[in-house]
């Protein structure tokens, strides 16, 4: 009888690690590569759009100002902020100035853009941060819940729940949240009280980061309070985000759960438990990382709403305060910003992704 | 014709809602109608708000007395009022009317810019199709509720004031909404786009705009409902977030429920609580009921939960009359062959039985009636012996090993018993038994080998981890020891550099790699028995019979029992000790594999060996004379791919030149990657060569415009491998068969009904298939039908692309008879691509060889397949196994020598 051993070779040649042969760059640093080369010309589209469509609206400063000033000095800021010039080299001016982390400067009350990156720019990270510490906590066990009752009462009451959750719009939820426990003396608005606030404008270095420059005055009593004043907003802005894990984890776990591999491990004796943890569960979580690049653009948009709830003073809440003064200069910071932002976040997320996937790694 | 496509689409509208509900049940019915319900109501207030409000949404007084601010819910005021002194329920009630407004017109106006820009975008590629997508991403990553505010901003604030309230509202949401109806139909097009049905148009000339319409949006189109649903909450929401920060709809203009949210914020630190509660109300449950629509359409209409309806069913009844071909005893000697097997497996008393499954009953859940998918069936399996398990798909072969681990999903139910006896343990009931007392079993004394290793590897574990993880369920073992032992298997397995290979991932190893991976963790706990379903089904025949070999050569040094599924013959001839044949669930016969080929019993198992073609018979088609016209002539043809970013251009095809004449049947074999396939898609057009020329009856074909190519087209017809596929599910048989006609033709409708008529007849189907559609037909049948569409245009060449692979051997052997029938009397050319050599021995008068894109040998089939002159072709016809047991090992003997003198 031929041997195994003689017909392997008939084997076709393995794809042998591709490193080798396909050229200097990893694939790793082929494929960030390619992303990146992706998401510079996203970002250009982007701040060249909102460079546009600002600049439709009309003039930014009879905008502003018109009615409280006359003509004459209308002419004159104008000059000074350089809006009398060419529309191209305004244009280049301003993708210039993203270069060098100039964003303009508000018309209403002389800020650079950028400083509102620095001042608000903390409380919003913060924010968001907690909001997807609690849309983690929530999202990832119940999704786990629900795929492994599918169709069974868990099932039903956690997604009737991920559906409310998502219907109703997060400033209704703040609503509802003040409603609910300013009764029992919870503050529901603000990032800390007025005497924590003023004490920590005199911790050195300051970063603008409420709970860690609590924590570097070492006062609990600040500590406490900070988080207090964080809490609402993170569980009205948390839910929101967390509905969606939910929906996103369970639907992958069943997915997965439903593949060869996982019937596969099954087949050779691995207990229910681990085919869930090891195999469907980090499986499941790589659409769950890819789909959170679109949710930093929705926390993004659901921080404005939040801030604005809960008078949080983050760049959301100045955006919202500089639309309602019509300073369409300062609007046009904080969104090419905002677009920044997002383009960034999702190269992260292209970046873990590569790291959960060795599909992409190799 | 537009009438009646006008009709029949608001046919299918008003079929569709009720068609939803009755293919939805239990809980998803009663979501799905608790949100028309709640949408039903919404819209009925929306419609009549004037006259179910109390009072205007601005009033603040009656009968010039003010409602006053802020007062609680009383009876002239059901909900209270408002800061500003408006009556709550009123506000809340024209609200309705202002989302749905705005719903409605964003939506429209989205899918209505959004859908043609997607098709376009998707169908066409090139630079509009990247720039656009360039865009719309950008647009889709920004936040939606930002991007709508500046455009509310452009539209209505500033100076300019262009629109105004509503449609203002509504065209800011657009332009958020647009980028993702792009996207999601962009992407659907480009898979439909994909689809051989697509290609099959392509390939009589179809018209884009005509594609377009009758092939990629009727099929895409079916999203659109899903879509349409999830945007519509989305525009609520996002309505409501504009109202809320002010940037909504003018306040005098209408009411708007975020923007009363707005002024009820400060209320709620005071504790008035009916100003915000009642308008969030409302936002809420109009999302919940548009939203509980779309997702109940969404898990209803998602194929990926679907079954493909009515395929398995069909070709039994084809088989069955395949059967019926003799009728005489079919009963009789099933009962009689069932008794003589189970006579024959106690009789052999002497060695117990590892494995033996009596009474074997599986059935399924499904929303109608119970399917029975295996009934009542019993087999034994002894050690070291390799007991195949045959049939055609749907048998049951499958589902009856699956049940003796207990691998069926919950909607299976299984009765009967399975017998597990291995030396050291009492006899074990596998059926019923405890998922807790059957884990230890899986993987340590009964192991399973899968059809697809590619799926069957977890693609982000390294291979070493995975059977690292199968040692340490059953032994207690360090990792190191694990590991060593994983090195160890692979080697046995006849993995090359096993060290190494132990930390890859399974992306980065072959096929047939894979597979013995999947053996090594098979066997990686000494199992008494592997059960092994279609193990080589997915691979090449050559990786083929390396890895029977080494099951072979498994069994020989472990003494293991095997139980092989499997649905090829000659698998079995090379293989088996043993056979048991499987039919619509039930064995009809069991023998030794020798008696099993020489003297069938039942008729079943005589048809299905019938059916099978035999590679190295004598009478296949001889060589014809070199007087007939050149009809295809291939010259020096170089098919490229273009590499990625850093990669070079993958070369499909290198230098390839064949001829085939009038009346010819040239056979292209090859392995999968071969470059057999790029060859006939460049000839039709479907692929552009990057050098060399191909001639069609004297005329070049290649480097031709679409245009130009056209009238070209009615000279050669095609047949796609997948006959599922390569029919557009959404047009009916007669609209399939005629499109070549309508496009090519200037026939009148009563001659292409004539036509089409005649072609059915051609192929044997009856002439009142005209009007039914793809799915309610069987495989078999759908290949005739793409027969009879590539042959409607009478063409100079056909070229058939793998098209009996996807069908079982009982219905393949008869679309092959009708080919040749119809081949032999039209008298066309054809380029028959087929990775299978013993169906192209059948049947071409000539066949080239390929490997790795090129050609390395060609010649008369006698010649090519009997005594080949090339290594690489005998190498290939050694590795065919044949559907004879005493032939087959003949061949495996002689293959052994031939294969040790090549090395």
């Amino acid at each position: 009888m031929a041997s195994a051993e003689v017909l392997a070779p008939l084997d076709p040649p393995s794809p042998a690690p591709s490193s080798g042969r396909r050229g200097p760059l990893s694939p790793l640093a082929r494929y960030l590569l390619v992303r990146l080369a992706l998401i510079v010309p996203m970002m250009w589209v982007l701040v060249t759009l909102v460079f546009v469509l600002m600049r439709v609206i009309g003039d930014p400063i009879q905008a502003a100002l018109g009615g409280r000033l006359n003509a004459e000095q209308i002419a004159e800021r104008k000059a000074a902020a350089g809006l009398d010039r060419p529309l191209l080299a305004q244009y280049l001016e301003y993708i210039g100035g993203i270069f060098k982390g100039d964003f303009g400067t508000t018309l209403t009350d002389n800020r650079p853009v950028s400083q509102i990156l620095v001042e608000n720019g903390a409380a919003t990270l913060e924010l968001s941060v907690y909001a997807l510490i609690v849309a983690f906590a929530i999202g990832v066990p119940l999704g786990r819940v629900a795929a492994r009752h599918r169709d069974k009462l868990p099932d039903v009451v956690l997604r009737l729940f991920a559906i409310l959750v998502y219907a109703a719009p997060v400033f209704f939820v703040g609503l509802l949240l003040k409603l609910a426990f300013t009764p029992l003396g919870w503050p529901s608005s603000g990032q800390a009280s007025t005497s924590t606030e003023l004490t920590l404008q005199n911790v050195h270095p300051q970063t603008h980061i409420m709970l860690v420059d609590a924590i570097l005055w070492g006062d609990p009593a600040l500590v406490l309070d900070v988080l207090q004043h964080a809490m609402l907003p993170a569980i009205a802005l948390g839910l929101l985000t967390g509905g969606v894990f939910l929906r996103l984890v369970r639907v992958n776990l069943l997915q997965t759960l439903r593949s060869d591999y996982v019937t596969a491990a099954r087949a050779r004796g691995v207990s229910e438990g681990r085919v869930v943890r090891k195999h469907a569960f980090r499986n499941a979580l790589v659409p769950v990382v890819t789909v959170m690049g679109m949710q930093i653009a929705m926390l993004l948009a659901g921080a404005v709403l939040t801030e604005t709830t809960f008078e949080w003073k983050g760049i959301g809440y100045e955006l919202a305060d500089y639309l309602v003064r019509r300073d369409f200069l300062a609007v046009q910071g904080i969104v090419t910003l905002i677009a920044l932002i997002v383009g960034l976040a999702s190269f992260v997320i292209d970046v873990i992704v590569a790291l959960v996937d060795p599909r992409v790694r190799f | 014709m537009s009438t009646d496509s006008t009709a029949r689409r608001s046919l299918a509208v008003s079929r569709f809602v009720p068609g939803i509900v009755r293919q939805s049940h239990g809980l998803q019915r009663f979501m799905l109608l608790l949100g028309f319900a709640i949408v039903a109501v919404f819209l009925v207030v929306a419609i009549f708000a004037p006259w179910i409000a109390p009072y205007d949404f601005n009033d603040v007084r009656a009968d010039g007395v003010a409602f006053g601010t802020q007062q609680a819910p009383s009876a002239s005021h059901w909900l209270g009022t408002t800061v500003s002194g408006t009556d709550v329920l009123s506000r809340v009630i024209f609200g309705t009317r202002t989302a749905v407004e705005v719903i409605v017109l964003a939506v429209v106006l989205s899918s209505l810019v959004g859908v043609p820009l997607g098709l376009l975008s998707g169908y066409l590629g090139g630079w509009l199709d990247r720039g656009l997508v360039l865009v719309m991403d950008a647009l889709y990553a920004f936040p939606s509720l930002l991007l709508a505010i500046v455009v509310s901003i452009v539209l209505s604030g500033g100076q300019s004031g262009a629109l105004s309230g509503i449609v203002s509202a509504a065209v800011s949401i657009t332009v958020v909404f647009v980028p993702q109806y792009f996207r999601v139909i962009r992407n659907a097009t480009l898979s439909v786009k994909a689809e051989p049905y697509v290609d099959a148009a392509r390939v009589v000339g179809v018209r884009t705009p005509r594609i377009l319409r009758r092939h990629v949006f009727s099929n895409v189109s079916q999203s659109l409902p899903i879509i349409g649903t999830l945007n519509a909450s989305e525009a609520i929401l996002t309505l409501a977030g504009l109202g809320f920060l002010g940037f909504g709809i003018e306040p005098s203009a209408a009411a708007e429920w975020g923007y009363d949210l707005n002024k009820a914020l400060p209320d709620a630190s005071s504790g008035i609580w009916w100003t915000g509660v009642f308008p969030g109300t409302a936002i809420v449950l109009i999302v919940l009921g548009v939203t509980l629509v779309g997702e109940s359409l969404n898990d209803i209409l998602n194929p990926l939960l679907r079954a493909r309806g009515g395929d398995s069913g069909h070709d039994a009844e084809e088989v069955a009359e395949l059967v019926e071909t003799d009728p005489a005893s079919t009963a009789a000697t099933s009962t009689a062959a069932a008794a003589a097997a189970a006579d024959s497996s106690s009789g052999d008393g002497e060695r117990l039985a590892v494995l033996s499954l009596s009474g074997l009953t599986v059935s399924f859940q499904t929303d109608g009636a119970p399917v029975r998918a295996v009934r009542g069936i019993g087999f034994d399996v002894q050690p070291g012996e390799v007991v195949a398990v045959v049939g055609e798909s749907g048998s049951g072969k499958s589902v009856s090993s699956r049940a003796v681990l207990g691998l069926l999903p919950e909607t299976a139910s299984v009765d009967g018993s399975a017998i597990l006896r291995t030396e050291g343990d009492a006899d074990r009931e596998l059926i019923g038994m405890r998922a807790a007392d059957l884990r230890p079993i899986r993987g340590d004394e009964v192991s399973m080998v899968f059809q697809e290793p590619g799926t069957a590897l977890n693609p982000v574990r390294t291979v070493g981890w995975q059977i690292i993880e199968g040692l340490q369920a059953h032994r207690e073992m360090s990792k190191k020891d694990a590991r060593a032992r994983a090195v160890e298997l692979l080697e046995l397995v006849g993995l090359p550099d096993p060290e190494q290979r132990v930390d890859y991932y399974p992306h980065q190893l072959s096929g047939g790699q894979k597979q013995r991976v999947v053996i090594a963790m098979a066997i990686s706990c000494d199992p008494d028995v592997i059960i092994a379903d279609e193990p080589t089904t997915a691979l090449d025949v050559t990786v083929q019979a390396a890895i029977l070999e080494l099951l072979l050569s498994l069994r020989d040094r472990l003494g293991t029992a095997i139980i092989l599924i499997t649905h090829n013959m000659g698998v079995v001839a090379d293989m088996a000790d043993r056979v048991v044949v499987m039919y619509r669930g039930e064995i009809v016969e069991q023998a030794p594999v020798d008696q099993l080929f020489s003297a069938p019993a039942h008729p079943y198992t005589r048809a299905l060996l019938d059916a099978v073609p035999h590679l190295g018979q004598e009478d296949g088609p001889g060589l014809l004379d070199e007087s007939g016209d050149v009809v295809l002539d291939v010259d020096h043809l170089v098919v490229e791919f273009p590499g990625g970013l850093g990669r070079p251009a993958f070369r499909a095809v290198d230098d390839v030149s064949l001829q085939i004449r009038r009346g010819e049947v040239l056979g292209l074999v090859g392995e999968s990657g071969s470059g057999k396939s790029t060859i006939g898609r460049a000839t039709v057009g479907l692929q552009q060569p990057t050098s060399g020329t191909i001639s069609v009856s004297g005329t070049q074909v290649s480097g031709l415009s679409d245009k130009a190519l056209r009238p070209l087209r009615a000279r050669f017809g095609f047949v796609f491998q997948d006959p599922a596929a390569s029919l557009n599910p959404r047009m009916s048989i007669g609209d399939c068969i005629a499109e070549p006609l309508r496009t090519q033709t200037d026939l009148s409708d009563a001659d292409v009904a004539a036509t089409v008529r005649r072609l059915l007849e051609d192929v044997e189907l009856p002439g009142d298939y005209v009007a039914r559609f793809p799915h309610e037909l069987s495989g078999g049948q759908r290949q005739r039908i793409s027969l009879a569409r590539a042959l409607s245009l009478d063409p100079d060449l056909l070229i058939a692309d793998e098209p009996t692979s996807a069908l079982d051997v009982s219905v393949q052997a008869r679309v092959l008879e009708l080919f040749t029938e119809l081949q032999e009397r039209l008298q066309f050319a054809c380029l028959f691509i087929s990775h299978d050599l013993a169906v192209v021995d059948s049947l071409a008068n000539r066949v080239a060889v390929m490997q790795n894109g090129k050609l390395v040998e060609q010649g008369p089939r006698g010649q090519v397949l009997g005594a080949p002159q090339e290594e690489y072709t005998r190498r290939l016809i050694a590795a065919v196994p044949v559907p004879d047991p005493a032939e087959q090992r003949r061949r495996r003997a002689e293959r052994g020598a031939l294969l040790t003198d090549v090395d």
